[in-house]
C-alpha cells in the first residue's frame, strides 16, 4: 500500500461513556477520586522539587458547606499547569500511549496521568473547576469541565500563587464522599505516608492527616532499636493489634517495608492483603501478589518506587520485575526467620506454632529452611500432638502414614503397641516427613502401611495354628468375594476385636467399583478395563485378635456357621466404622447377617440349636 | 481435630485448602461420608469439586472415577441434577482429554464415549464444534496426526459457543498439533498470540512454553529459548499437573544446558511418584532417559537426588544406569500406548529422542 495516500483519522471518544467505564469497571469505588486528586497534587509537587530539591510541598483540602451543598477544594503548591498543558491533558484522555511525535508517554508523563486522574472526579461531581498557575510561566487560568466533554478556559486577572486548586461540587447521591469524617479517613489511607503535610479543613478545624515520616523508612537498619515505634506505626496503618515484625527489603533497596506477624492463625486460602505504597502514595490495601504465597502469616506495609501499577492504580502488573521483588522479599523474610532460629529460638517457636501451616508450606519448598525449623513443627502422632524435635529425641524409629484414612485405621493399635506413628494426612505433612528421611539419613523414618502394624503382632503358636487352621480357612473363604483376607493373631489392645486394613490402592479400587455400579454403559466399561489391571494385587486384610474375649469365644465354639456369620459381620462393621460405603454385595451380607443372628438368638432362647 | 467429621465440615475444610493431595483426600473422605449416609446430592456436590481439583492436579484417574459416578447419577435422577448439566458437560471434556492417557482404555471405548458426548451436547443445544474439537484431541493424543488435521479443519471455522474451551487452550492445542507434526516454524507462529500475553488461562501459557523450547532452539533462537525456559520453570514449578511440561523442558535442556536439566529433573521427579497419568509419566521418563544419556558423557561424580520409587542401590551415582532404567520405563509405556493405538507413534518418538544424543 502506498503510504502517501493514507489519511489519518482519530476515534471520537464519548466522554460520558468513558466516565461510566471508569467508575463501573476500572476503579473499585468512587472514593478513588480522592486518590487521583492527591496523586495529581503529589506529582505536581514532585515536578516542582525536580527544579528545586529543597522546595517544601504542601497539600490542603477543604470542605465548604454540608450535604449536597458541599464543595471540596483541593489545593497544592506544585508546578501548576500552562494553557498548553491543560489542552494536552484533555487530548490525552482515551488516546493510546503514543504521542503524535512518536514519543512514548511513559509512566512519568505527568500531564497524561493528570487528565485521566481528574476524569475520575466526574464520578462524584457534575462540574470540575480548576484554578492554576504554572511555575513555567504564563497567566493564571480557570478551567471548567463538564462530564459531556465540553470545557472552557478563562485567563484570570489576578495573579495566583504557583500550583493548582480543584473545586468539586457534590453531585446528588454522593454526599458521603464529601463528609469530613470520611474524607479524613480516606485521605489518611491514601496519603498517610507522604513526606510533606497534607491538611484537611472543615467546619473551621484544621487537621494534618499524615503521620510523622519515620526516619527508618529510608534506613531499615534503624528499626531494631525502635520496636515500640514500629509496632505503633503498624497498628495505625493496619488498624489492628500487632506484637511482632520483620523488616523486609528487595536487593535494590527500592522496595522495602515491614512484615507484621499476625497474632492469630489464618486459613491457607485466606486472602493475603498487604498495604503497598508507591512513592509514598497508597496503591493497594489488598495486594496479594507482592509476597510469595507461603507468606500468609504476615501482613505487610511496603513502600516501593520500582513497581508498575495497573491502569486502575490499585494493583501491580504481574511482570518480571514484580516476580523479582516478590522473590527477594520472600528471601528477606526467610533469612530473618533463620536468624531467629540462631538468636531467639523461643520467639521463633512461638511464631512457628501459631502459623504451623504456613511454616510447613515454606519448609516443603525449601530444605534449608526445613532443616532450620523442623524441630519446632507440630505433628499429630500416636503420642498426641507433639513437636517433631520431641518425637525425634524420644524415638529411634519413626513411622508415618500418607493419608488420614491410613492413620485412622492403625492409630489405636499403634498407640497400644507404643509404635511412634505420625499422621501424614494433613496438608504438607507427608511431604515433610518424606523430606525428614533426607535430613536424618542414618535413621529409620518410614512410611507405615496399615498392614505393616501387624509386624508387631504376636503370631499364633504352632499348636494354635494347627488348632485353628480349618476355622481360619473357613473365615478366609467367607471374605474371599470381598477381596479381603482373614488373619488370626494376638495384639493390644485386647478390647479391640479386629483391625481392618485397607491400603490406598484397595481404597481406590473400592471407589472405582462403586462408580462402575452406578455409571453409564460406556463409562462402566472403561472403569472395568481400568480396574481389571489392578484387581490381582489389591487385597484388604481383617486381623482378628485372639486376645479379645469375643473373638476367642468365636474360635473356641467350633461352630462353623456362627463363625462365618460373625466374620462377615465384623468385616461389614469394620467398613462402616471406617466410613466406607457398602457396595451391593456387602449390603446384602449385612441384611442377611442381621436376620441370621436374630434367628440364632431366638432359637437359642428356645433351647434349640440351628443346623 | 475430631476424627469423626461431618460432611459439611469436611467440605468446608477442603475449600479452605489450596489444590493439593490433602484437599483431594478430604474430598474423598467427604464423598465416603455422603455415600455411607446414602445422600446422593451431597455425594454429587463433593464429586464435582473432586473432578475439578483432581483434573488439574495430576489425578486423572480419581477424576474419571468420580465423574463416572456423577454421570450415572445424573441419568438416574435428572430432576435432581438438571441444574448442573452445563458444569457436567464441562467436566466431561476434561475427562475426554485424559482418556488417551490410559493405555488400558481401548480405542473403541474412547469412540463410544465420544459419541455419547456428542449426543449429550446436541441435546443441550450445542453445535458439534466441541465434539469435533475432542475428536481432534483424541486423534492427536493417539498419534493419528493426519486424522487430527482433518478434524481440526472441521472445528476451527465453526462459531465458538459456551461449551468451547477458552481461546488460550484452543490456541495451545494448535501449537501442540504443529509441535507434534515437527513443524517448528508453524508452532512458533501459532504460539505468538500466547507469547505476547494476550491469551492465558489456568494452564496456558504453562503448558505452551515447554512445547516451544525445542522449536526455538532448533530454529536458531537460543537466547529466546533460554529466556523462555526460566519463565516456564517459574510457572510449572512444584505442580504435579505439569510433569509432562517438565519432561519437555528437560528434553530441551538436554541439548542446551544438561545440568540445569538435572535440576529440573530433581525438582519434578518426586511428583511423578504415584502420578496417575501413564502418558504424562511416559513423557517424563523418556525425557529423563535422554537427559541421563547426555549426562553420562560428563566427567563428573554424580549424586542424583532420586524419587522413592528408584530403589536400586548405586543408581544415584550412575547416570548411565539411570538412563537405562528410564529408557526401559519409557519404551514399556510407549509399547502399551502403541498397541492400543495400533501404530508406532510413541515408540518412534522415544527412539527419535534417544537418537538425538550420541553415546
Amino acid at each position: 500500500m502506498n503510504s502517501h495516500t493514507q489519511e489519518e483519522f482519530r476515534f471520537q471518544v464519548d466522554l460520558s461513556g468513558m466516565i461510566n467505564i471508569l467508575s463501573n469497571h476500572l476503579y473499585s469505588s468512587p472514593k478513588v477520586f480522592l486518590r487521583e486528586l492527591l496523586q495529581n497534587a503529589v506529582d505536581a509537587i514532585t515536578a516542582m522539587r525536580e527544579r528545586d530539591s529543597s522546595y517544601q510541598g504542601q497539600v490542603r483540602a477543604e470542605v465548604i458547606g454540608t450535604g449536597n451543598g458541599a464543595t471540596l477544594a483541593m489545593e497544592d503548591n506544585g508546578i501548576g499547569l500552562t494553557e498548553e498543558d491543560v489542552h494536552e491533558f484533555l487530548a490525552m484522555i482515551g488516546q493510546s500511549s503514543k504521542r503524535k511525535d512518536g514519543q512514548l508517554l511513559g509512566e512519568t508523563s505527568f500531564i497524561g496521568r493528570f487528565g485521566i486522574g481528574l476524569l475520575s472526579c466526574f464520578m462524584v461531581s457534575d462540574e470540575i473547576v480548576l484554578l492554576t498557575r504554572s511555575a513555567k510561566g504564563g497567566p493564571s487560568l480557570e478551567w471548567r469541565g463538564k462530564p459531556d466533554g465540553t470545557y472552557s478556559i478563562r485567563k484570570l486577572e489576578n495573579e495566583l500563587s504557583y500550583g493548582t486548586k480543584v473545586y468539586l461540587r457534590c453531585k446528588p447521591g454522593c454526599e458521603l464522599y464529601f463528609d469530613p469524617a470520611n474524607l479524613e479517613e480516606w485521605f489518611g489511607d491514601y496519603g498517610a505516608l507522604l513526606p510533606y503535610p497534607v491538611v484537611l479543613e472543615s467546619e473551621g478545624v484544621s487537621r494534618t492527616i499524615n503521620i510523622p515520616h519515620p526516619d527508618w523508612m529510608n534506613n531499615l537498619s534503624l528499626v531494631r532499636g525502635r520496636r515500640e515505634e514500629v509496632l505503633k506505626f503498624g497498628e495505625q496503618l493496619l488498624g489492628e493489634q500487632v506484637h511482632d515484625f520483620i523488616p523486609l527489603s528487595s536487593s535494590s533497596g527500592r522496595t522495602s517495608g515491614i512484615a507484621y506477624i499476625l497474632p492469630y492463625s489464618v486459613n491457607l486460602s485466606a486472602k493475603r492483603s498487604h498495604r503497598v505504597y508507591l512513592k509514598y502514595m497508597l496503591v493497594s490495601e489488598s495486594a496479594e501478589n507482592i509476597l510469595p504465597d507461603w507468606a500468609f502469616f504476615v501482613k505487610c506495609i511496603l513502600w516501593t518506587d520500582e513497581l508498575q501499577p495497573t491502569a486502575s492504580r490499585e494493583h501491580f502488573y504481574e511482570n518480571e520485575k514484580l516476580e523479582t521483588v516478590r522473590t527477594e522479599l520472600g528471601e528477606s523474610l526467610r533469612r530473618e526467620l533463620m536468624n531467629l532460629a540462631d538468636q531467639d529460638p523461643e520467639r521463633l517457636k512461638g511464631i512457628i506454632q501459631l502459623h504451623a501451616l504456613s511454616m510447613k508450606a515454606l519448609a516443603v519448598e525449601d530444605e534449608t529452611f526445613f532443616r532450620m525449623i523442623h524441630r519446632w513443627l507440630p505433628f499429630e502422632s500416636s503420642y498426641g500432638r507433639r513437636d517433631l524435635g520431641e518425637l525425634l529425641d524420644e524415638n529411634e524409629e519413626l513411622y508415618f502414614t500418607l493419608t488420614l484414612d491410613e492413620y485412622r485405621q492403625i492409630m489405636h493399635v499403634a498407640a497400644a503397641q507404643s509404635l511412634p506413628v505420625i499422621n501424614g494426612g494433613y496438608v504438607y505433612d507427608a511431604g515433610l516427613l518424606e523430606g525428614l528421611q533426607r535430613l536424618y539419613p542414618g535413621r529409620k523414618i518410614e512410611r507405615l502401611l496399615p498392614e505393616e502394624v501387624s509386624f508387631s503382632f504376636i503370631d499364633l503358636t504352632a499348636d494354635e495354628r494347627r488348632a485353628y487352621y480349618e476355622l481360619i480357612r473357613e473365615g478366609d473363604i467367607a471374605l474371599q468375594p470381598f477381596r479381603c483376607r482373614v488373619q488370626l493373631q494376638r495384639f493390644k489392645p485386647a478390647a479391640l476385636p479386629s483391625l481392618f486394613t485397607l491400603s490406598k490402592e484397595s481404597s481406590d479400587l473400592r471407589n472405582l467399583i462403586a462408580a462402575e455400579e452406578v455409571s453409564t454403559t460406556e463409562l462402566s466399561s472403561i472403569l472395568n478395563s481400568l480396574g481389571a489391571s489392578h484387581q490381582e494385587q489389591v487385597y484388604s486384610t481383617l486381623y482378628l485378635n485372639l486376645d479379645n474375649e469375643v473373638i476367642a469365644r468365636i474360635f473356641g465354639s467350633n461352630h462353623l456357621e456362627i463363625l462365618r456369620a460373625a466374620i462377615e459381620m465384623l468385616y461389614v462393621n469394620a467398613l462402616m466404622m471406617g466410613h466406607y460405603p457398602l457396595n451391593r454385595k456387602e449390603m446384602q451380607v449385612l441384611n442377611e447377617g442381621i436376620l441370621r443372628f436374630i434367628d440364632l438368638g431366638l432359637s437359642m432362647n428356645n433351647g434349640g440349636d440351628t443346623k | 481435630m475430631s476424627m469423626e467429621l461431618e460432611f459439611e465440615d469436611l467440605l468446608d475444610e477442603a475449600m479452605d485448602l489450596p489444590d493439593s493431595p490433602a484437599k483431594i483426600a478430604l474430598l474423598e473422605q467427604a464423598i465416603r461420608v455422603a455415600d455411607a449416609a446414602g445422600d446422593i446430592e451431597q455425594g454429587y456436590e463433593a464429586r464435582s469439586m473432586l473432578v475439578n481439583t483432581a483434573s488439574f492436579n495430576g489425578f486423572p484417574m480419581k477424576a474419571l472415577v468420580a465423574f463416572s459416578w456423577q454421570l450415572g447419577q445424573y441419568d438416574k435422577h435428572p430432576e435432581l441434577f438438571e441444574y448442573d448439566l452445563h458444569n457436567l458437560l464441562w467436566s466431561y471434556k476434561w475427562i475426554l482429554d485424559d482418556l488417551p492417557s490410559f493405555p488400558d482404555i481401548q480405542l473403541g471405548q474412547i469412540h463410544s464415549l465420544l459419541e455419547d458426548f456428542k449426543l449429550r451436547i446436541k441435546k443441550a443445544g450445542h453445535s458439534e464444534r466441541t465434539y469435533d474439537y475432542y475428536r481432534f484431541r483424541m486423534a492427536l493424543l493417539t498419534g493419528e496426526l493426519e486424522k487430527a488435521g482433518e478434524y481440526m479443519d472441521k472445528w476451527r471455522p465453526v462459531d465458538r459457543d459456551s461449551l468451547s474451551n477458552c481461546q488460550a487452550c484452543e490456541q495451545d492445542a494448535l501449537v501442540e498439533y504443529f509441535f507434534m507434526l515437527g513443524d517448528d516454524e508453524r508452532a512458533r507462529v501459532e504460539a505468538k498470540k500466547i507469547m505476547s500475553g494476550r491469551m492465558s488461562c489456568a494452564e496456558v501459557p504453562h503448558v505452551t512454553y515447554p512445547k516451544l523450547l525445542m522449536p526455538l532452539y532448533r530454529t536458531g533462537r537460543q537466547d529466546e529459548a533460554a529466556k523462555l525456559e526460566r519463565e516456564s520453570f517459574r510457572l510449572i514449578k512444584g505442580n504435579r499437573d505439569f510433569i509432562k511440561a517438565a519432561g519437555l523442558q528437560m528434553i530441551y535442556l538436554t541439548h542446551a544446558d544438561p545440568f540445569r536439566g538435572l535440576e529440573v529433573y530433581e525438582s519434578f521427579a518426586p511428583l511423578t511418584h504415584n502420578h496417575e497419568s501413564p502418558m504424562f509419566r511416559m513423557v517424563f521418563d523418556g525425557a529423563a532417559a535422554v537427559l541421563f544419556k547426555r549426562l553420562a558423557r560428563e566427567q563428573v561424580k554424580f549424586n542424583v537426588r532420586l524419587p522413592a520409587y528408584i530403589t536400586e542401590s548405586g543408581a544415584a551415582n550412575d547416570v548411565s544406569r539411570l538412563s537405562e532404567i528410564y529408557t526401559e520405563l519409557a519404551f514399556d509405556a510407549a509399547g502399551k500406548f502403541d498397541k492400543r493405538n495400533g501404530n508406532r507413534f510413541y515408540t518412534g518418538e522415544v527412539e527419535r529422542l534417544l537418537a538425538q544424543v550420541g553415546e
